[in-house]
Parts: C-alpha cells; sequence; structure tokens
C-alpha cells in the first residue's frame, strides 16, 4: 500500500462509505459522542486554553532543537541499560523489529495500540518472519481478526456492530459468544490474558518520550499499555521522532489536554512512565529494552511546508469535528492515518502523490484547527498541498487547467466582467428554478453532488455602476 | 542500517532550512524541585481536607470506589469485606515495608490467604514465575500509594523492589491504600514532584516505571458502551487513613 496508487479510486471508497447505513449511523453517534465529551472536558477546566498555547510553544520550541533533545533521550535510555535504533524507512523499522523479535528467539509479540507501527506495516512483516503479533487494544483485536484496518485513531472499531464482533469471535474463537459488549470484553480479556503471559516480546508505540529522563510514556485505558511493557522479556518502543519532549515538566502539559481532546477524560485510565528495561530488586518489566526512532518522511518536513503537523498528538479531536470525516469514516482515506491530519500525515509519509485526491477531502471549515490540541493549522497546509499537487502537475490536466483560466479571470477585471456577461448567456440551457444542477463536459464534476448557484441577472458590479448616482 | 551519525546528520540538515515558525521556549523547569516539592506539600498539610475531599469526588466519578478508617489497624476489615463481596480468598500485597505496615498477620486472621511480595530481587527465573503466577490468579491486589492527585483523581504508584507492577494491574479488584502524605492538588504540582524524584530529591521507590491510575481499567470500544475490567482491575478501591499508616 504505501507510496503507491490504492486499487479503488477515493471517490469509489468514499461512495461506498456514504451508502453503507450501519456506518453512517455509527459515524454520526461516535463522532457526536467524542465531540459532547471533549467539550465538557475543556469547560469544566479554564486554563485549558493557555495550555494548549503552551502545548504548541513546546513542540514548536522542542523542533527548533530536535537533533539536541533526541542525542539527550538516546544517552539517557542507553544510559538505563536500553539500546537505540535508527530507522529512515518502514522498511528498515520492520527489519530492525523482526531482528530484535529473531535474535531473542521471540514467536509471539503481544502489541498495544500503535500507530506507528500501523503506518510501518509491522503485523504482515512479523507474520512473514513466523512471529505471531498479537494486537490487545480492544478495538485493534477486534480488527485484527477480521484482518481489517483501524477507522478511527483512538476508537478503531467504531464501523462493527456489536453483533458483528460475536460473529467474528464465534467464528475466530471458536467459542460461543452473544452479542453484548461487557461479555465480548470477558471473552477478550481471557483470550488475551494468557497472550500478555505467554508472549516473549512486548511491542509499543509512545505518546511521548522525554528526553531529560529517558522516560518512554504510554497512555491507554484498557491497561494493556501496561502488560505489554511488564510481562513479556523484551520490549521494543517503535517512535516517530516528533514525539520527544525535553522534560518531565513539559510533559504534564500534555497530559493535561491530551486525554481532554481525546474521549473527554480528565486523563485517561493509565499513563505509564517507563525509564528503561526492569531495575535490581523488581519483579517484572523486560530484561530488554529497545527504542526505534523512526524517520519515515517525518525529518524531510522538519524545514518543509508540513513541519506543524509534527506537533499531532494523535488525539482524534480534528475527526471528530471533520464534517468529511463525520460521513465517510476512516476506512475511505485509505491510508494509516485518516482524518483532516491523516490527509496531512498521508503526504508526509506516503508523498504528495498518494493526497491528489485526499487534499480535496476537505471543507476548509476550519473546525479541525479550532479542536486541535495544539492548534494545528490544517486548513492553511491544506491549501497548501492542493497547490503543491497543482504545481506538480500531480492532479489531473483538466483540474489544472480549470483553475489556470479561473486565476486568470479573477485577476483581471475586465475579462471577469466579459466571462459574467457571457456566463448568462451560456448557462440558459442549464439554469432552471434559480439553480444549475448539471453542466456539460467534465464541468458536470462540479454539479455531480451539488448544485452551482447561476449568474444573477444583474451582477453587483452592474448595480454598483449603475446605481452610483443614488449613492452621494 | 542507518546509524545515529546519519541518522542526527539528516535532522541537522533539515534544521539548518529553517529558524521555525515562532519564537518559542519550553515549560519552566522548576530550579530546585525539591525544594518546591517540600513547599508544596507544607502548604497542602494545612489544607489536606480539601484536597481529600476533591480527591474522593474525583475518584468517584472515575469509578473508583473510596474508603476512609481512622487507623491503619482498621484496614484489614476494609480489605476483608471487600474480599467477602467478590467471594474472594487470595490476595497479592505489595512487601509490609512498601505499605509501610505489616498487615499480613491481620488479614491472614481474617481468613485470606496473604501473599506477600519479596522487597528483594527474587532468586532466579523459576521463582519470578512463582510469583507472577500468583500475582496471576489473586484475587486482590493490595498496593501503597506514592501520589493521590486531586484534579483527576489519579493515584501514582512508583514499581521497584517489594512493589511489583503486577499488583496493581493482574488482579481483577485493586486496593490502594494511602494517608495524606501522597496528596496532592493538581498536575502542576505533580510535575514538580516528578522533576524532584528525578532530580535533587529521592524518588520513593528505584524501579523503572511510574503508573498513574485515574480509576478501573476500560474501553469503549464495542459501539462506545462503557465496559470496565478489560485487561487490568474492574474495581479499584482507595483507602484512606486519617491518621497516617505510620503511625
Amino acid at each position: 500500500m504505501s507510496g503507491g496508487e490504492l486499487a479503488t479510486p477515493f471517490r469509489q471508497r468514499a461512495g461506498g462509505a456514504l451508502k453503507d447505513a450501519f456506518l453512517q449511523e455509527a459515524l454520526t453517534i461516535a463522532t457526536t459522542k467524542f465531540i459532547g465529551l471533549r467539550q465538557e472536558a475543556f469547560e469544566g477546566f479554564p486554563e485549558g486554553e493557555a495550555l494548549r498555547d503552551q502545548a504548541r510553544a513546546i513542540k514548536e520550541a522542542t523542533l527548533q532543537q530536535l537533533d539536541r533533545h533526541l542525542e539527550t533521550l538516546i544517552g539517557n535510555v542507553e544510559r538505563l541499560g536500553g539500546h537505540v535504533h535508527y530507522a529512515a524507512t518502514p522498511a528498515e523499522a520492520r527489519a530492525i523489529v523482526v531482528d530484535i523479535a529473531r535474535r531473542t528467539g521471540a514467536r509471539m509479540a503481544v502489541k498495544s495500540k500503535s500507530m506507528a507501527t500501523e503506518e510501518i506495516h509491522l503485523n504482515e512483516a512479523l507474520e512473514a518472519a513466523g512471529i505471531t503479533p498479537v494486537e490487545t487494544d480492544l478495538g485493534e483485536y477486534i480488527i485484527q481478526l477480521a484482518h481489517e484496518r483501524p477507522s478511527h485513531i483512538i476508537a478503531p472499531a467504531i464501523h462493527k456492530t456489536k453483533g458483528q464482533v460475536a460473529e467474528l469471535f464465534s467464528r475466530e474463537l471458536k467459542r460461543p459468544a452473544e452479542a453484548d459488549p461487557e461479555a465480548l470484553t470477558r471473552i477478550a480479556r481471557g483470550e488475551l490474558r494468557e497472550k500478555f503471559l505467554q508472549a516473549d516480546l512486548g511491542i509499543t508505540g509512545a505518546n511521548f518520550a522525554v528526553a531529560d529522563t529517558g522516560t518512554i510514556v504510554l497512555v491507554t485505558n484498557e491497561g494493556n499499555g501496561r502488560m505489554v511493557t511488564s510481562l513479556p522479556r523484551v520490549h521494543v518502543t517503535v517512535m516517530g521522532v516528533e514525539k520527544v519532549v525535553p522534560s518531565l515538566t513539559d510533559l504534564m502539559v500534555f497530559l493535561a489536554i491530551l486525554a481532554k481532546s481525546a474521549t473527554g477524560q480528565k486523563l485517561s485510565v493509565y499513563t505509564s512512565l517507563i525509564q528503561g528495561p526492569r531495575r535490581a530488586g523488581e519483579l517484572e518489566g523486560p530484561e530488554e529494552f529497545h527504542l526505534v526512532l523512526l524517520d519515515g518522511g517525518r525529518i524531510a518536513q522538519i524545514g518543509g511546508p508540513l513541519r506543524e503537523a509534527l506537533s499531532c498528538l494523535r488525539c482524534g479531536a480534528c475527526l471528530n469535528v471533520c464534517p468529511v470525516y463525520r460521513q465517510i469514516g476512516g476506512h475511505a482515506y485509505g491510508y494509516t492515518y485518516p482524518g483532516p491530519i491523516g490527509i496531512l500525515l498521508t503526504a508526509m509519509l506516503e508523498g504528495a502523490p498518494a493526497v491528489k485526491d485526499l487534499a480535496h477531502a476537505s471543507t476548509l471549515c476550519g473546525a479541525c484547527a479550532d479542536a486541535c490540541p495544539v492548534r494545528i493549522d490544517i486548513p492553511r497546509m491544506l491549501i497548501d498541498l492542493r497547490r503543491e499537487v497543482d504545481e506538480k502537475r500531480i492532479a489531473p490536466w483538466t483540474e489544472r487547467v480549470a483553475f489556470k483560466l479561473l486565476a486568470r479571470l479573477l485577476q483581471h477585471p475586465r475579462l471577469y466582467r466579459f466571462a459574467a456577461r457571457a456566463g448568462r448567456v451560456l448557462q440558459r440551457p442549464f439554469a432552471s428554478d434559480g439553480r444549475i444542477s448539471r453542466l456539460p463536459l467534465f464541468f458536470g464534476e462540479w454539479t455531480r453532488t451539488r448544485d452551482l448557484p447561476p449568474v444573477a441577472p444583474r451582477t453587483f458590479q452592474e448595480r454598483w455602476a449603475s446605481d452610483k448616482d443614488l449613492r452621494t | 542500517m542507518t546509524t545515529k551519525a546519519e541518522f542526527l546528520g539528516g535532522i541537522r540538515e533539515q534544521m539548518k532550512r529553517t529558524l521555525g515558525r515562532f519564537a518559542a521556549s519550553s515549560a519552566r523547569r522548576p530550579e530546585h524541585p525539591a525544594a518546591e516539592a517540600e513547599t508544596i506539600r507544607r502548604e497542602l498539610a494545612e489544607r489536606w481536607p480539601e484536597t481529600l475531599d476533591a480527591f474522593r469526588r474525583e475518584f468517584e466519578s472515575v469509578g473508583g470506589v473510596f474508603h476512609k478508617v481512622a487507623s491503619v489497624d482498621a484496614v484489614p476489615a476494609v480489605v476483608s469485606r471487600i474480599a467477602r463481596e467478590h467471594d474472594a480468598s487470595e490476595l497479592v500485597a505489595w512487601h509490609s515495608a512498601a505499605l509501610g505496615a505489616d498487615l499480613g498477620p491481620a488479614l491472614a486472621a481474617r481468613g485470606l490467604d496473604v501473599h506477600q511480595m519479596p522487597d528483594a530481587e527474587p532468586i532466579g527465573v523459576a521463582e519470578r514465575e512463582r510469583l507472577r503466577a500468583i500475582a496471576a490468579r489473586a484475587d486482590l491486589g493490595l498496593t501503597g500509594v506514592d501520589l493521590a492527585i486531586a484534579e483527576t483523581g489519579t493515584l501514582v504508584l512508583v514499581s521497584g523492589a517489594g512493589r511489583p507492577r503486577s499488583t496493581s494491574l493482574l488482579p481483577p479488584c485493586h486496593i490502594a491504600v494511602f494517608d495524606r502524605t501522597a496528596l496532592v492538588e493538581s498536575l502542576r504540582q505533580v510535575g514538580v514532584v516528578l522533576e524532584a524524584w528525578h532530580g535533587d530529591g529521592a524518588p520513593p521507590a528505584a524501579g523503572a516505571v511510574i503508573n498513574f491510575i485515574t480509576g478501573p481499567s476500560r474501553t469503549a470500544d464495542i459501539e462506545l458502551t462503557l465496559t470496565r475490567g478489560v485487561h487490568g482491575p474492574r474495581e479499584v478501591h482507595a483507602i484512606f487513613v486519617e491518621q497516617g499508616i505510620g503511625g
């Protein structure tokens, strides 16, 4: 999937999602609920706005000295007895993890939810190497059993009904399962508890890494992050380089806003600050700890147009408020990261060609920028991306010609006035009831899903010119 | 394979291309965190009842069960009542030195099957496996608390010798015992305390993990239905000891 074209075009994927009645209902319920919970959380938290500003500043300040902070982090992780690896590409990251698994004789790996390992398609690589990866976040477990991909950053299986999950469990786990979330959760607890206790390898991402102390920070609600980092012999963290924060003081700023933005909780149930492998006297914890620092396209954006997207906390708030995501859900985007921020991250990780359609899957309404805990200006970067796919001739020629002509028209008043007059004549066969519902040729793309207002009988410019005498 | 030098070199190349989007600085770290943490503690010594009320409110709102007892001698009665409610008998506990009190005999006298975790490194793999199996089958896990955060209803537990990570994780019911010395008001104060533990102050234990626990384990991954106890405990109890655990 990485780099190349997807099998079905975006329009078709989105169309499929729009026709899926259950998905439509599930999306509306989930996103509306998340929006409400987030609003409530911030309403009761007056210092939230100032903390959001501070969080944004910390992310920017960290990027300005990223080399130094990473060096500090690396130094501390190694001082604590951990090993640090460097992955320029997803392929390199996969090879590093597979190599660790092989070397330590691991046959099964338990994973806590990690977008970074989704992004590098780690599970396929582990399977190919004969190591069984087990997703342990309930939502991720469900979609792994179903051989699907997450549809929401923090609620990966919102597209599934309890009935579908029950069916899936009885088929895959070969045991009766009733369509009740409580009962299904109990089944998953039993199944996964065994795996936690058996697995040799625990694989996680990182919500943050504190440079100053060499601490990896994991945030979960289920407790699977704690299991994965406490019980297996070896722990591997795969982490994008942008996740580093300078100090524990900085960390607390992010913890104060992350869960509120994601699920409306004041804090998620479990926040684990993990400083290297097991220490003397400890009963649990891994003997070995590995940190894999992942580039995968991030580093090129430090000085690039998508720099601001490196501040993303992966909270999912922008998905919930996005009028496009709310209609089509995560799968239609076609890549690991859905929603408004997902388009930017896809461009960052897969290159601009991957988003030639997705760059337009936004109304530019700005709801995402409002919801973002670190105030990432997503619409601005989406506009830049649209320009880039145009300038690099990635967009179809019809689109490029149409926009070029439009740009000309808008820059030349005389041409504009002429076009308005011409449009008034040319639109006659197409306009009815005060709207244009169908245009010919490729212009029809525009009116396929929406109406175009016709040129007014008298344009504003004409009224302005002729009424001049009436204004004194 | 990419080396550290190549990797960081690539980052430095990119950094040269921009001065950043705006002038920004990270959060101001306390200069003398241990002293500041001490000040926080001193100030809280006067207003702990309000802090405890706030903690209780938040802890209960995330699904925790709060208990208050006068002295540490009353803790075993609460624990055995919880055990009876669950028809449970097997309890795994932090070492008495980590708990601050030796509750083992009193709990055993009330019919509980108590497994106290050792406070020194267990000998060999077999012993480690045996102790882990106990934690995995126990009904109740009894721990202390290093910080109780009023703002969020959170219990903070530092791992270490005699304080296994699994005690608060594997049993379906977690019982934590604390007193006013653990109370802090806010996440900001926690930041100061964490800096102190890391810097010029002493951490409560020398383990590799600091766990923040805010209520029982939960998920809403199936149709957004809130379900407790998916991997960690279904229930979390906090027992506050008014006169202090040590005295």
